[in-house]
């Protein structure tokens, strides 16, 4: 035991630079200095959270590529130079304002920004650590409750469709689609609660305790501390300038 | 808050039944209706429904915070789903729970009108959900588009500019009847499930 107990023998545990809190401290940060942002200095927010994702969430960049976001960005880009500021100059034939293409270019600058930063903080904490965040502010058990509804969501899902099938096969759909739909619902929530029933028993038979924590609480790094500051200084500098 | 292991396992499937209709209702109804194209049907929808499951939730798990937990749990389930990470419905989520957690609060003890309010709260929350996000992701320069896009409108059907303000009131009120109705329904479906599961 004495062995086992000297620490230089045990595998070692991989190096975290950021925790949890240093994550969504980012996503907090990103919003606020967006928000305090104005026009050109918010390019800096943004390739700042550039940046960051591709030093620490890679993955999270492939949220660029994805045609949603540009079903939100070239829209605007395309209808603020017609609706924003004095329309002065013509290009194909339509009457253009310069003032709104720089606005709507900001608008998108910001949005892009956000939209990165969450994505960060959903790809690089795991359900398990988001679950500790929360037992970390006093909402005991949600760890517990969360790996739970992991579990069932798949089971919920496929009773949500079939049972939707067999009404839909049997004409619920065609009348009185309000009282269909709660019988649908009353459907699944009873079979759900059933499920649970079993889980319950399964957990009491194991003495699991709910206020027992989860895994070890989640550590502030230096890292978080050094992020803390640099965004705490950069949303000063932003207020004040 | 502590809660038991069979309010905690409740919690946790109500959270499930939430985020199952997000995951699939919702992208369901989100290709249809892309974001930018619908900014009323969407939203009303899902809240619609998810307010009535959150409250049926409330019912098995009398307890003030269950219908907040079980939002954070429907929040954390789309955050982690194939679909990607979109801010606007984790943020919609959350607060709907908490006016509804807000509603019930006033209420006191379980009452057929305090899930009436609770449910009017959390829609209500819809209709300035789209200002709040539009200014948080793009700047307070997004109600110059719109108040573009209502002249232009306005212009091009050559109705009154009042009529504008008038339709946003009714869409506003529209929005707290879906809530007053999903609590009300709310209330009987949780009667329901109780009688079905004593059977």
């Amino acid at each position: 035991m004495a062995v086992l107990r000297d620490s230089r023998l045990l595998p070692a545990a991989p190096r975290v630079l950021f925790s949890a809190y240093g994550y969504l401290l980012f996503f907090v940060g990103t919003v606020a200095t967006a928000i305090l942002a104005r026009e050109a200095e918010v390019v800096f927010v943004l390739l700042a959270t550039i940046v960051f994702a591709g030093l620490f969430s890679g993955k999270a960049l492939t949220l660029l590529f994805r045609w949603q976001i540009w079903l939100f960005v070239l829209p605007t880009l395309a209808l603020s130079p017609l609706l924003i500021g004095d329309r002065a100059f013509s290009l194909w034939g339509l009457m253009l304002s310069q003032e709104g293409f720089w606005a709507g270019l900001w608008m998108v600058t910001r949005a892009l920004s956000i939209a990165l930063a969450a994505a960060v903080f959903a790809l690089t904490v795991s359900v398990a650590q988001m679950a500790q965040l929360f037992e970390g502010m006093r909402l005991k058990g949600l760890g517990f409750a969360l790996g739970v509804a992991t579990n069932v969501l798949p089971t919920i899902q496929e009773t949500m469709e079939t049972s939707y099938h067999a009404m839909r096969l049997r004409g619920g759909f065609r009348s009185r689609r309000l009282h269909t739909l709660k019988l649908l619902l009353v459907t699944v929530i009873a079979g759900s609660l059933r499920r649970g029933d079993d889980i319950v028993w399964a957990a009491e038979a194991r003495a699991f305790d709910p206020d027992r924590p989860l895994g070890q609480p989640v550590a502030v790094t230096r890292a978080d501390a050094a992020l803390a500051a640099y965004m705490g200084a950069l949303a000063l500098v932003l207020l004040i300038v | 808050m502590r809660f038991s292991v069979r309010e905690l396992v409740y919690i946790a499937i109500f959270g499930a039944i939430w985020g199952a209709l997000e995951l699939t209702l919702g992208s369901y109804l989100h290709v249809i209706f892309p974001p930018l194209a619908d900014t009323f049907l969407v939203g009303l929808i899902m809240a619609f429904l998810g307010v009535i499951v959150a409250l049926v939730g409330r019912h098995f798990v009398p307890r003030t915070g269950s219908v907040f937990l079980i939002g954070i749990i429907t929040a954390i389930l789309k955050m982690i789903s194939i679909g990607g990470v979109q801010v606007g419905p984790l943020v919609a989520i959350l607060a709907e729970s908490l006016l509804m957690e807000l509603g019930l609060w006033v209420a006191r003890k379980p009452r057929r009108w305090g899930f009436v309010l609770a449910g009017a709260l959390a829609i209500a929350w819809n209709f300035f959900h789209k200002f709040i996000m539009m200014y948080i992701l793009y700047g307070k320069g997004i109600y110059d588009v719109y108040v573009g896009m209502v002249k232009q409108g306005v212009s091009l059907l050559r109705i009154d500019a009042s009529y504008a303000l008038a339709i946003i009131v009714i869409l506003f009120l529209i929005r707290i009847l879906a809530g007053a109705l999903a609590g009300w329904i709310g209330w009987d479906l949780g009667r329901v499930v109780r009688g079905r599961l004593a059977r």
